[in-house]
């Protein structure tokens, strides 16, 4: 139990995550099964957002921040990073600042979505050429891909933290303040909903957003794959491994069965893959002209050294849906 | 996709496909030739058109003349390389000498936007030795501003055009780029690939005036390699589309079409001295006519400039306008600009990306080892099919087959230049001719003589670049002599008695008349020449606008630098861009 | 076959199997093609619905609407049109592809379309080439006592040969109003710049075409577009003996290199 003395402070301050693997795998599962890990998923939205961020500076970069708004996603990534660190230590952070930034990333995501259909038909030919422009434009469905790492952050928001009792029963959510705006029969849906939320019952939830990002993850690898002329077999497989993904999520909201046996396989391919894609792009990077010696440039202009692991995160996703329990 | 969604491009409609940016909608103001304007612009060029909107945004009434075309760029530009002859002064010249220049399609620009229409739009800065060559090397000239004179305007122009590249740049006085930099083509991957090899720094990625990133209305770079015909997307930028809108908006009126013939003087007395009245010109229809102004500014390029000045020759100034030095017309100066061409075994297909991408400036300095002062740079390019087969009729001597059998191959070669800088010699001049064009003015006859340090400087710096060529794994390198940007021929200088103009391109003779354009430059170090026009043309337009509340006739009040007014950039210049060195 | 029985536009050229480009591995000649070259199956004209159009007219324009000849005579016309079919041979192109070259230079040269320079050594354009093809049927009077438009191909190309390297055996009158590597250049740079702006030209070497409002998204590696083809070598040799087969510097040219390239690049 060496360790666990050795990690004692972080232990105690940032997750209940036992150290002894017996257990370890386990706890996670129960947790998981019963909404209990909401430090774990501010953490999860806090770094996949920071790590967006850094995917999204660099290509806001190649656009040479033409417009001040392009700015705002890099800030609110670390905005969501420091959210989410602090949603893991404070249960209040966790309640508070996690969902505010969270949201207002999102309505930013949202924004930058438009953005980035307009600057498509602000191209020469617009619309007009959706291959090209899609190509060679803004990245079509990255402000929604990054959208996801906020969206993680607020239903964070809605889990139990990690230390409270198996049995103690899940207390009651309060309701955001503007749904209090909402005729009553909402709002009482939409306590039942954020209550399953709480229980981890949120199973079919999740494997939709898994279903939607791994399309948005999937769809940048097939463009990007596209222009690049698919010059090796293997830029093909996060395509494939996509289709798998998504047919699993969709398949996993239709039948339990799905959800335990496919998803989580489907699921551990796009981590493999991904991690797999990371390799080759940090090789792609190297053997650029130039190589290590003007790694920054090869870096912005290489193929995106992080596009792999926001795959690889959709794959965790959807294993993530896989240990939920369903919707009631 | 057999065809783009909704079939083919139509023909423009009256709104045109990238918005108002193309053509110049809306009424521009009209003066009328009868009364008389602040300042007269000849030329509405590269220089001409920061200066007229400099002026116009300022409140001043300001007409520029310009002999071509003021362009709708969506009708009258293609995506094509022959169909773009147009963009190009055309009108005869006669070159000789020893080596004699090429000119037309190789020089200089006509219609609104002049050279900034057709440049390959590479903007480097001078460095700050470029401004004392002559007390540092003992060969050219000083100039009669330093460096951080023109600094502030660089820095400002930048920003107006705005130029993409890394946010770090090594060479002369370190600096970065607001926008960022462009992603590489075939032969930026050579250059890069060449001096990596070689322990060469090389920047990448630009400086270039062109876009990565949107800017108002313009849109990114599409990488289509049609710079030099002219940029249909307005990506690329020429006056015509970064400063021209805004002069129309603040009431400037262009006169296109109109070509200026001579400029005319009032004498005082009989003395040598008097001061300008306006200009004589031809217009559209080619009927004679008059335009009064309170001062007069040339910017009709280096060949033009002189020879308007020297046609303009009245009793008193026998020799030509603002020629007591004799100079007038004389260190006019072109780069060295040798293609170095290197055939593959992969495919490179050079066509695509714009020609200016990748440069290095390792060899800028004076290096004595050398054996010659000063020094050149390399750079991109990216020659289209009929360009490279002209260029194959020279390096390879091909013709016949064999020219059928290197142009089969095309898509195999790579093109990497040499820009390396000619010293301003007094034998390299230009004069009129016996020879008359269209509207009786004589014709320019240019001479140009390579001297001693020159062929030295062309000899080491072409086979430098053919090392580099050679390094990134060209089979078979060969090159072509040409040379690039002229300019001169009206320099600028302290000493009334050895130069045309001063400081501020103010004629030394005649305190109304201006010359801003490249002609001015004393000496040209081995960067384009472009963004030092544009921003010497910022700086006499500061100039301009602080001197004329004391009338610009009666020459110099003070030689204080003016203000830089920051306020007079044009809409989109400010609050965007990314972090660089400053 | 003389041209003047032809419409204009129309050419058509003695396509004796002789004069065409060899296959190395047979020894025989190669048939002719609608598109030589190494990117068999590329049509740059497919694309056209891309273009914007301004640029579609321009290049449709060349490809439909041949100008007739105005400038030059018709017996000047002939013996152009055999120059020009020796200096971009088309021998390997079938009839219906081959690219009009000569009606192009007589509407610059009627329309004094100039290339915005003169060398102070040399007569205008127009004389310079009424001078050229003088020479060039004087130095075949010399060497084969023949007309150039009666010589073999072969012969037609070693005249030429002495013209490109400068040293004609005859038309010493002609070369003392003007150098003649001046008069190469001028010659050979107006045609390739005909040949090459031609969009069967362009299918030849693969090159992409106009690219507007459609630009380019395959920069690097020389990687095609998904509507450009992959390169497909073949083998090929020039007509056994053509002295315009091998490279050799335009003499007047390496001595004092004072023709520079005429179009601007940076
Ligand atoms: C192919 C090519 C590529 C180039 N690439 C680069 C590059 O990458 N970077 C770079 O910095 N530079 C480049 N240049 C050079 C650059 O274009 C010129 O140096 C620059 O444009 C010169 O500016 P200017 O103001 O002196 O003259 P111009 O821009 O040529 O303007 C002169 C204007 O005056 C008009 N004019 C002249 N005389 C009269 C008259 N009598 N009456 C009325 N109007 C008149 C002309 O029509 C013209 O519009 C390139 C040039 C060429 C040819
Ligand atoms: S490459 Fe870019 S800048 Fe050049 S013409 Fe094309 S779009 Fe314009």
């Amino acid at each position: 139990m060496k360790a666990h003395d050795k990690f004692g402070i972080v232990r105690s301050t940032i997750a209940d995550i036992p150290v002894d693997a017996e257990h370890a795998a386990h706890e996670i599962t129960v947790h998981i099964r019963e909404g209990r890990f909401q430090r774990s998923l501010a953490l999860i939205a806090g770094f996949t957002g920071g790590m967006s961020g850094l995917e999204v500076a660099y290509e806001h970069y190649k656009g040479s921040y033409s417009n001040a708004i392009m700015y705002t996603p890099v800030i609110l990534s670390q905005a969501l990073l420091i959210a989410g660190v602090s949603g893991a230590v404070s249960r209040r952070a966790a309640r508070t600042i996690l969902p505010t930034v969270s949201a207002i990333t999102l309505v930013d995501c949202a924004i930058g979505f438009g953005f980035h259909i307009r600057g498509i038909q602000r191209k020469p030919g617009g619309w007009r050429l959706p291959v090209f422009n899609i190509i060679m434009g803004p990245p079509l469905f990255a402000p929604l891909l990054f959208g996801m790492s906020a969206y993680l952050g607020l239903i964070a928001s809605f889990l139990r933290r990690e230390s409270a009792s198996r049995f103690a029963r899940p207390g009651r959510v309060p309701l955001p303040t503007v749904s209090r705006l909402l005729p009553a029969k909402v709002q009482r849906d939409e306590i039942i909903e954020l209550q399953e939320v709480r229980e981890g019952r949120f199973q079919k939830h999740l494997a939709l957003s898994t279903a939607f990002a791994t399309f948005f993850s999937g769809f940048e690898a097939l463009y990007s794959h596209y222009k690049n002329n698919f010059k090796y077999k293997i830029q093909w497989s996060p395509i494939i491994v996509a289709g798998l993904l998504i047919g699993a999520s969709l398949g996993a909201i239709w039948k339990p069965k799905v959800a335990k046996r496919l998803l989580p396989t489907a699921s551990a391919l796009a981590i493999a893959n991904g991690t797999i894609g990371f390799c080759y792009h940090a090789r792609g990077i190297t053997r650029r002209p130039g190589g290590t010696k003007r790694l920054l440039y090869n870096i912005i202009y290489g193929p995106p050294i992080l596009a792999p692991l926001l795959f690889a995160g959709c794959g965790f996703l959807g294993l993530l849906a896989s240990m939920f329990r369903r919707e009631r | 996709m057999k065809t783009p969604l909704f079939g083919a491009f139509g023909a423009p409609g009256p709104k045109h496909m990238l918005g108002a940016m193309q053509s110049i909608d809306g009424r521009m103001r009209k003066y009328g030739n009868q009364g008389e304007v602040d300042f007269c612009i000849v030329g509405v060029g590269s220089a001409g058109g920061v200066l007229l909107q400099r002026l116009a945004r300022a409140g001043f009434s300001v007409v520029g003349l310009e002999a071509g075309p003021l362009w709708d760029t969506e009708r009258d530009w293609v995506s094509d390389e022959a169909g773009s002859h147009k963009l190009y002064w055309n009108d005869l010249r006669i070159t000789g000498g020893e080596h004699p220049l090429t000119l037309g399609a190789n020089n200089s620009g006509k219609g609104v936007g002049g050279g900034s229409v057709h440049w390959a739009a590479f903007v480097p800065r001078l460095h700050p030795s470029d401004f004392r060559v002559y007390s540092e090397d003992g060969v050219g000239a000083d100039w009669p501003i330093c460096y951080e004179d023109l600094k502030p305007y660089y820095e400002l122009l930048e920003r107006e055009i705005p130029v993409s590249g890394p946010a770090y740049f090594p060479w002369g006085d370190p600096h970065g780029y607001p926008y960022g930099p462009h992603p590489m083509g075939g032969c930026g991957d050579i250059l890069i690939n060449g001096c990596t090899k070689l322990g060469i720094r090389v920047c990448i990625g630009g400086p270039v005036a062109i876009l990565a990133g949107s800017h108002g209305k313009r849109p990114h770079c599409i990488y289509r390699g049609y710079c030099i015909q002219g940029c249909k997307v307005g990506a690329k930028q020429s006056t015509l589309i970064s400063h021209v809108p805004n002069a129309l908006e603040h009431g400037a009126e262009i006169r296109d079409s109109c070509m200026v013939s001579r400029i005319n003087l009032a004498r005082n007395g009989s003395s040598k001295s008097g001061t300008v009245t306006g200009v004589t010109y031809f217009d559209s229809q080619g009927h004679e006519a008059e335009q009064k102004a309170k001062a007069v500014i040339v910017c009709g390029y280096a060949i033009e400039t002189p020879r308007l000045l020297l046609n303009s020759a009245c009793p008193g100034f026998e020799n030509g306008l603002a020629n007591s030095s004799g100079t007038l017309g004389k260190y006019l100066m072109a780069q060295a600009g040798n293609v170095v061409l290197g055939r593959f075994p992969e495919l490179i297909r050079m066509y695509k990306a714009p020609p200016a991408h990748a440069m290095t400036e390792e060899f800028y300095e004076t290096d004595t080892k050398r054996g010659f002062a000063r020094g050149f740079g390399i750079q991109t390019v990216g020659p289209l099919p009929i360009a490279f087969a002209r260029q194959m009729t020279i390096a390879k001597g091909a013709w016949g087959w064999g020219m059928r059998r290197v142009m089969m191959d095309y898509n195999h070669w790579g093109a990497i230049a040499l820009l390396g800088e000619i010293l301003p010699w007094p034998d390299n001049r230009l004069e009129l001719a016996a020879e008359k064009d269209k509207y009786g003015i004589p014709v320019t006859k240019v001479t140009f003589n390579l001297h001693d340090n020159d062929k030295k400087m062309i000899e080491y710096g072409k086979n430098k670049v053919m090392e580099v060529m050679s390094a990134a794994g060209a089979e078979e390198v060969v090159q072509e002599q040409r040379y690039a940007h002229l300019v001169g021929a009206a320099r600028m200088g302290s000493d009334p008695r050895t130069s045309v103009v001063d400081g501020f391109g103010r004629t030394h003779d005649i305190p109304n008349l201006f010359v801003c354009d490249g002609s001015v430059m004393p000496t040209q170090g081995s960067a384009n020449p472009g963004l030092t026009i544009q921003a010497l043309a910022a700086r006499t337009a500061d100039y301009l606008i602080a001197q004329s509340q004391f009338g610009l006739k009666k020459g110099a009040h003070s030689s204080e630098t003016p203000r830089i007014r920051y306020d007079l950039s044009p809409p989109d210049t400010w609050g965007k861009g990314v972090p660089h060195l400053k | 076959m003389k041209a003047k029985d032809v419409k204009p536009g129309k050419v058509i050229r003695v396509l004796d199997a002789s004069t065409r480009p060899i296959d190395p591995a047979t020894g025989k000649p190669l048939e002719p093609r609608a598109q030589p070259g190494y990117y068999p199956g590329y049509d740059v004209l497919s694309q056209q619905a891309f273009w914007d159009a301004a640029t579609r007219k321009v290049v449709l324009d060349r490809v439909r609407k041949i100008p007739p000849i105005r400038f030059f005579t018709p017996d000047e016309t002939d013996l152009f049109r055999a120059v020009c079919d020796r200096i971009i041979p088309q021998n390997d192109r079938d009839s219906d592809h081959q690219i009009v070259i000569v009606n192009f230079i007589d509407e610059r040269l009627h329309e004094n379309r100039l290339d915005g320079y003169r060398f102070e050594n040399m007569p205008p354009d127009q004389k310079a080439y009424q001078l050229g093809l003088r020479a060039i049927t004087e130095i075949a009077q010399h060497l084969y006592a023949k007309s150039f438009l009666g010589l073999t191909t072969l012969e037609q190309e070693f005249v030429l040969k002495t013209v490109h390297d400068g040293n004609p055996p005859a038309g010493h009158d002609i070369w003392k109003r003007m150098p003649v590597h001046r008069f190469w250049h001028l010659l050979v740079q107006d045609i390739v710049g005909i040949y090459y702006a031609h969009p069967y030209a362009w299918n030849e070497i693969g090159f992409g075409g106009p690219a507007y409002p459609r630009g380019y998204m395959r920069l690097e590696n020389g990687d095609p577009e998904p509507w450009e083809v992959e390169e497909k070598r073949y083998e090929w040799e020039a007509p056994l003996g053509s002295p315009s087969a091998d490279y050799g510097a335009i003499a007047g040219m390496s001595e004092h290199p004072g023709a520079p390239g005429q179009r601007g690049t940076h």
